[in-house]
């Protein structure tokens, strides 16, 4: 029991270091950012591997989505009648909860994985060391352009993921179970509010962006120089930012829902 | 047991110096009391037997570590006392070649040499080029130019690391084990750019390495490193003679003598006996 606690203690104590780290790490990044944006195109470069690279599994993944919810939706709504609403139940999940969840969780386990490696990498092979030792700060060398990238990226592609699962919903909604496409996009057009469902999606992929990239950047950076210590940063990045993109969505959601 | 040898006293104006250096990792003292200096121009080797602190050592003299007490000062400047902007401009004047290069791999040869002139300086394109290019046909790879790091070997590597790491002309160039795992030919080769690079530049070399037979034949100076402190200094020829059981054992490749062939433990029987009981 005695020994239960002192694991306990010392997890929590573990827990809130590496928060502290965390959050020091990402304040160190802030200051950086004016400095970033000024060499853009390396923001540019990371933006393209990292955003337009992610593009085919997100759209696969939002297409698919948006069918099995049209299909379940369609299962529920016809039980009372309402199978005209199925586009603004598909577009309401989308925008507002599964496009930017999904997105964020789909970009730790592409993008994150591989910029845990690949830093974890550099400082395993002494890039690191040698960009410092040429008077290059890797933080704003390496780490800034990643970090600028992934959250920039992050709500663009909520955004086609929540376009794309639509289009998947309207495929088997209309085309499939034949509700009215009329219907299908005027009650969508009229239930779904932009200040309202689209912002809130909007700042919830914002947020995850940021947390996503901070993991990813944060566990390769500080991984240690060694094949076990890069493998452990990897899998972190996508564990850690799942569990805290669920977590955040929660915090986020209790705050808009009230 | 440096006299006779180069001693912090009597070299002027050196370009680098050590006193008192003390460090330690997780508890374990690395250096106890190290003191040193490198002289202006010339090729020093500081040599030493594995994990004695070759690498820590120049760790601390580029300031990526601090020494928990003693002086570490590169011309003129204490590096643990500079604030990081300092520490940067300071660096930009020494070169650092990486036992294993260090290239970055996502950029070929070329950009590899030419990154440190794109971060620091703002010049034209075909002046980049053409430092560039003078730089790598100095070690002899203008031609692989175009190769990515990992279509290079051990020894071409090295080599790009050197170009890049005189491409800003530095005063001062730190050799990290250059001669560790290679060939026969790749270090003649590195032993050859070490001393004409020296000589046609006008710079301070360090270089650490264990390589005995290598660091005779390019270095002006050497000192010996072991237990945390430095147990001898002077020419290679001079070290080759000398009779202190350290600079001995390490000179002439003795398998055991102060440092010792097995890592501390405890009585062997004891450890034998141990699954019996």
């Amino acid at each position: 029991m005695i020994s239960m606690w002192q694991d306990l203690r010392l997890a929590g104590r573990e827990f809130f270091e590496t928060l502290g780290a965390v959050t020091r790490f990402f304040l160190r990044l802030l200051v950086e950012v004016p400095a970033s944006l000024l060499r853009f195109g390396l923001v540019w470069q990371q933006l393209y591997r990292l955003g337009a690279h992610s593009l085919l599994i997100i759209g696969i993944s939002a297409i698919f989505v948006g069918m099995v919810l049209a299909l379940q939706g369609y299962h529920i709504l016809s039980q009372f009648g309402a199978v005209d609403s199925l586009g603004v139940m598909v577009a309401m999940t989308l925008v507002r909860e599964l496009g930017p969840v999904l997105t964020a969780v789909l970009f730790a386990g592409r993008s994150g994985t591989s910029l845990a490696s690949e830093i974890g990498l550099m400082r395993a092979t002494d890039q690191l060391s040698g960009m410092e030792m040429m008077a290059v700060d890797p933080i704003q060398r390496v780490v800034m352009p990643r970090f600028l990238a992934g959250v920039i990226a992050v709500p663009l592609l909520a955004a086609i993921f929540s376009a794309l699962g639509i289009f998947g919903g309207y495929i088997i909604g209309v085309g499939l179970l034949g509700v009215d496409a009329g219907s299908f996009w005027a009650q969508m057009n009229t239930a779904v509010d932009v200040r309202t469902d689209v912002m809130s999606g909007i700042w919830k992929s914002v947020a995850f962006g940021i947390t996503a990239s901070l993991i990813a950047v944060y566990e390769g950076y500080n991984a240690p120089p060694t094949a076990e210590g890069v493998s452990r940063a990897t899998t972190r990045a996508i564990v850690i930012t799942a569990v805290a993109v669920l977590a955040i969505n929660f915090v986020i959601t209790a705050m808009i829902v009230g | 047991m440096t006299q006779g040898y180069v001693t912090p006293g009597n070299v002027t104006d050196p370009h680098l110096r050590l006193e008192g250096v003390r460090f330690s990792r997780n508890g374990r003292p690395i250096f106890r009391d190290v003191s040193l200096t490198i002289p202006r121009g010339k090729v020093t080797a500081i040599m030493g037997p594995s994990g004695t602190g070759k690498t820590t050592l120049l760790r601390l003299i580029t300031g990526q570590l601090q020494a928990e007490q003693g002086l570490v000062e590169v011309d003129g400047q204490q590096v643990d006392r500079l604030p990081r902007k300092a520490l940067y401009e300071l660096r930009k004047r020494i070169g650092f070649l990486f036992q294993a290069g260090a290239l970055l791999t996502d950029l070929d040869v070329y950009e590899n040499v030419a990154f440190p002139l794109r971060e620091h300086t703002r010049l034209p394109e075909a002046l980049i080029h053409h430092l560039v290019m003078t730089r790598l046909h100095s070690v002899g790879l203008r031609g692989a130019a175009r190769l990515m790091p990992s279509e290079l070997s051990g020894g071409m590597a090295r080599r790009v690391g050197l170009a890049r790491a005189i491409v800003m002309d530095p005063e001062l160039v730190l050799y990290d084990e250059p001669f560790a795992g290679l060939d026969p030919i790749s270090m003649g080769v590195i032993v050859r750019l070490i001393r004409q690079i020296n000589e046609a530049l006008g710079l301070t070399s360090v270089i650490v390495s264990h390589d005995i037979e290598e660091v005779s034949q390019v270095a002006d100076w050497a000192w010996i490193i072991a237990d945390g402190r430095i147990v001898a200094g002077g020419t290679p020829e001079a070290l080759r003679s000398d009779d202190s059981p350290w600079v001995k054992q390490f000179m002439h490749r003795e398998s055991d003598g102060p440092v010792p062939f097995h890592f501390p433990a405890r009585d062997y029987a004891d450890d034998l006996m141990e699954v019996g009981q």
